[in-house]
């Protein structure tokens, strides 16, 4: 039933083109923003193993909360518009990017670290060219389920006026147009399916590139 | 961050009053010690000795308690130790390469956090692998996981020479390889240090490395120093019954004529052997994998002679036949006397044999330089 | 304006819908984890399947239900269902096959049938990583339940999507606090029962 010719018509009709690109951006500025925070909220916590706990059970917390419910307090904040959207997504996502720089951060062995010292690097140069490389697999592992995180989320922004596939999504449930649901629904799973599984190919090169030791 | 240098020579280093407390105990009491400009000295005792906190308080990775460390006259508590530390060469055992870097990055890394330029740190990476018998092109671009233990001790050396530091410290470098590849190392280590004539500090609980490479010795025991001198010294003059223990003079010297071959040798192992017909370049690799630095050719049961790692790396100019490249290697039978074994090899200049018994080998004879100081 | 009656119904409604779900998604769940254990190409399948659906935006799958299933209760517990499932088979999956080869060899050898086995050295090793994967199904559950009354679920989410159409804050907010409420009381109800089931070894 899903013909190239229904496939087009509902493209072009429902804006797909640019709401794939307000999707994509959406997603690419809460990731970027994720991976930064998470990753500078994983190496606090683990200059200041004090505060580890207290910070990841905090995140733990966030975590629970259902997505549309976050998106849905941030509105009074951030009005409509992309920002609750994307505000959601990095507030999901700090938890596995942090979380998992954190592991990887603490499971660098003590020897490397002695030494990055004993050679004459100095606190800055340890943690940037030894600890957070030899992290870098633990750490792209916590960036792929940032990324399916992300990518739900920015679906979501449809139903609060972000623009983006969610949009489509809206429009063809409202308007019970079942093609435009069919050919949105699986364009987004593919899209998503499709950079998940990208962001595993680059898990595992980092894993062999860096993970045996 | 550009280092200036501290210093361009050793001319002294002095010890005075070092304590250091490790909870309760001492781990370094008293110590006052004068390392000379240009000496190896050797820092050896049981473990818990204080020889690894002495050396660690030269660049600061521990702090003493009291008393103080100058180089020079210049007392190291006044220098930054980021700035101390990347005037010393540092080498450690086992583990010390970051895996996640090549053998290149690795040995650049420090004169990349000095800001030289690309071709510089190239020249020079290349210039060290040389140095320590690695072709770096074959080398340059490999992981310290790809190299065999041996390689990796070399790779160490050269990243503590990339900033040809007036002063080496070592930490047990050869500790974590087997008897053999270690006395191999050992004495290439030896001619590289006549080569860079460096003022070297080198902590190792083994008394025939410290023997070997030693222009002095300090033997250290529950944290205080013992007694330090040339290895002669301490053989036959020991101080007490301790320094006699650890050089093992006695005990040898008692069995030195009732010793045979078969009482020193270690058993021998089948990763050694290597068939003649194999090409010289797929030998490297397979020593590599095997973690051996020579190996015995064979042809069928026939005993063709000895390679080392170091001769077959030329393979990339020229492939040969591990039969044709083959040097001679001295047998021994099991009975012979130990005696009349260590000097047919120093005669030889070589430290390593087999022991046949009739046509198979059944071990393998390393010298022991106690026992040569005894012949 | 948004009276508490609804507010008390809807969260009554959003409960079962979760419970529902959650419900179904361990009794279809517990067996395909057996099943796996005895079929290869089953695990293949059932492992592929659940890692590729949980990158798929939950969204899409709640819109993909109405072309085939339409809107309602139904529709929803699926598409609900469809995610839950493979946090719990895939947990359970590997804390029964996580069991020492050595113990299963030892309690054939005293005599043990397949079920005993199972039922009594299996499953009891497999609790902590299954109540971890259903506590991580109900939170997942509770989240797409708010969704779901998009396409006719009802449920808390309605008086979400109620406020969204006026943009008025108090109903947003009276239907995303007790959302969140439910959700935090999962994670603590789930997270005792886990506690409780682990094994005093495992601990």
């Amino acid at each position: 039933m899903l013909t190239l010719q229904v496939i087009a018509n509902v493209w072009d009709k429902h804006l797909m083109t640019m709401r794939t690109i307000e999707h994509l951006q959406m997603f690419s500025i809460a990731l970027l923003l994720s991976i930064i925070i998470g990753v500078t909220v994983g190496v606090f916590i683990y200059m200041r193993p004090k505060t580890a706990n207290a910070v990841l059970n905090f995140l733990n917390i966030v975590e629970t909360i259902p997505d549309l419910a976050l998106i849905v307090l941030l509105l009074p904040i951030l009005k409509l518009g992309a920002g609750p959207t994307i505000a959601a997504c990095v507030l999901y996502s700090i938890l596995p990017v942090a979380r998992n720089t954190y592991t990887g951060l603490k499971g660098v062995d003590e020897q490397y670290t002695y030494v990055a010292h004993a050679i004459g690097l100095s606190p800055q140069e340890a943690l940037f060219k030894v600890r957070i490389p030899m992290s870098l697999p633990l750490i792209a592992g916590g960036i792929r389920i940032a990324l399916v995180f992300c990518m739900g989320v920015v679906t979501l922004g449809g139903l609060v006026a972000a623009g983006g596939l969610g949009t489509v999504l809206q429009n063809g449930i409202q308007l019970y147009e079942k093609d435009a649901i069919l050919v949105a629904g699986l364009w987004t799973g593919l899209l998503a399916v499709f950079l998940d599984g990208f962001a595993g190919i680059v898990e595992k090169k980092l894993h062999e590139r860096y993970g045996t030791w | 961050m550009q280092t200036e240098r501290l210093f361009d020579r050793i001319d002294s280093i002095q010890f005075k009053g070092i304590t250091k407390k490790y909870g309760t105990g001492f781990a370094v009491k008293d110590l006052d010690l004068e390392i000379q400009g240009g000496e190896l000295l050797i820092l050896i005792g049981p473990s818990g000795s204080g020889k690894t906190t002495t050396l660690r308080m030269m660049n600061r990775m521990i702090e003493q308690d009291s008393g103080s460390v100058t180089i020079n006259g210049l007392d190291t508590r006044e220098v930054d130790p980021v700035r101390l530390r990347r005037n010393m060469g540092y080498v450690i055992q086992n583990i010390g390469l970051f895996p996640h870097m090549t053998i290149g990055e690795n040995i650049g890394l420090v004169p990349k956090l000095e800001r030289w330029d690309k071709n510089r740190i190239e020249e020079r990476v290349r210039e060290l692998l040389n140095f320590v018998s690695l072709p770096p092109e074959m080398f340059m671009d490999r992981y310290p996981r790809q190299l065999s233990g041996g390689q990796q001790q070399r790779v160490g050396l050269a990243r503590a020479m990339a900033m040809d530091p007036p002063l080496f410290l070592m930490d047990e470098p050869f500790g974590a390889l087997d008897p053999i590849l270690r006395k191999q190392l050992q004495k290439e280590f030896l001619k590289i240090k006549n080569e860079i004539n460096r003022t070297i500090v080198f902590v190792t609980h083994d008394i025939e490395e410290a023997l070997i490479l030693g222009d002095r010795i300090a033997i250290m025991d529950q944290a205080k120093l013992v007694q330090v001198g040339p290895p002669e010294e301490l053989i036959f003059n020991p101080v007490n019954e301790l320094v006699a223990d650890i050089v093992d003079t006695k005990r040898k010297f008692k069995h030195m004529d009732t010793l045979n071959v078969k009482d020193l040798m270690s058993p021998f192992d089948e990763k050694y052997v290597f068939d003649g017909k194999i090409n010289s370049c797929d030998a490297v690799e397979e020593m590599t994998t095997r973690d051996i630095e020579t190996a015995f050719v064979f042809d069928d049961d026939e005993l063709l002679g000895q390679v080392t790692m170091m001769d077959l790396m030329k393979c990339r100019v020229k492939i040969q036949k591990l039969a044709d490249v083959a040097r001679p290697v001295k047998t021994f039978q099991p009975l012979d006397s130990v005696a009349f074994a260590l000097s047919e090899l120093k005669n030889s200049g070589e430290y390593l044999a087999i022991v046949m018994n009739s046509k198979h080998p059944i071990g393998i004879l390393v010298s022991d330089e106690v026992l040569l100081k005894l012949i | 304006m948004v009276i508490l009656e609804t507010v008390l119904d809807a969260t009554w409604e959003h409960i079962v819908l979760v419970y529902t779900t959650l419900f179904v998604s361990i009794i279809v769940s517990i067996p395909l984890a057996f099943a796996s254990l005895y079929s290869k190409k089953l695990e293949f399948v059932v492992m592929k399947f659940a890692n590729m659906v949980q990158a798929v935006p939950s969204f899409a799958v709640v819109a993909i239900m109405v072309p085939f299933l339409g809107i309602g209760f139904t529709p929803a517990v699926v598409a609900i269902m469809l995610r839950a499932l493979l946090p719990i088979i895939k947990n359970t999956y590997i804390g029964l096959s996580n069991v020492d080869p050595a113990l299963i060899d030892y309690a054939e050898g005293v005599g043990l049938s397949q079920w005993q086995i199972n039922r009594h050295i299996r499953l009891p090793n497999a609790y902590p990583a299954m109540f971890a994967g259903i506590k991580f199904a109900g939170i997942l559950a509770n989240s797409i339940a708010v969704l779901t009354a998009y396409i006719g679920s009802g449920g808390l989410g309605e008086i979400i999507f109620q406020g969204l159409i006026g943009y008025n804050t108090r109903t947003l907010l009276a239907g995303a606090i007790p959302a969140i409420i439910l959700a935090i009381l999962i994670d603590i109800s789930f997270t005792l029962l886990e506690k409780k089931v682990t094994p005093g070894y495992m601990k």
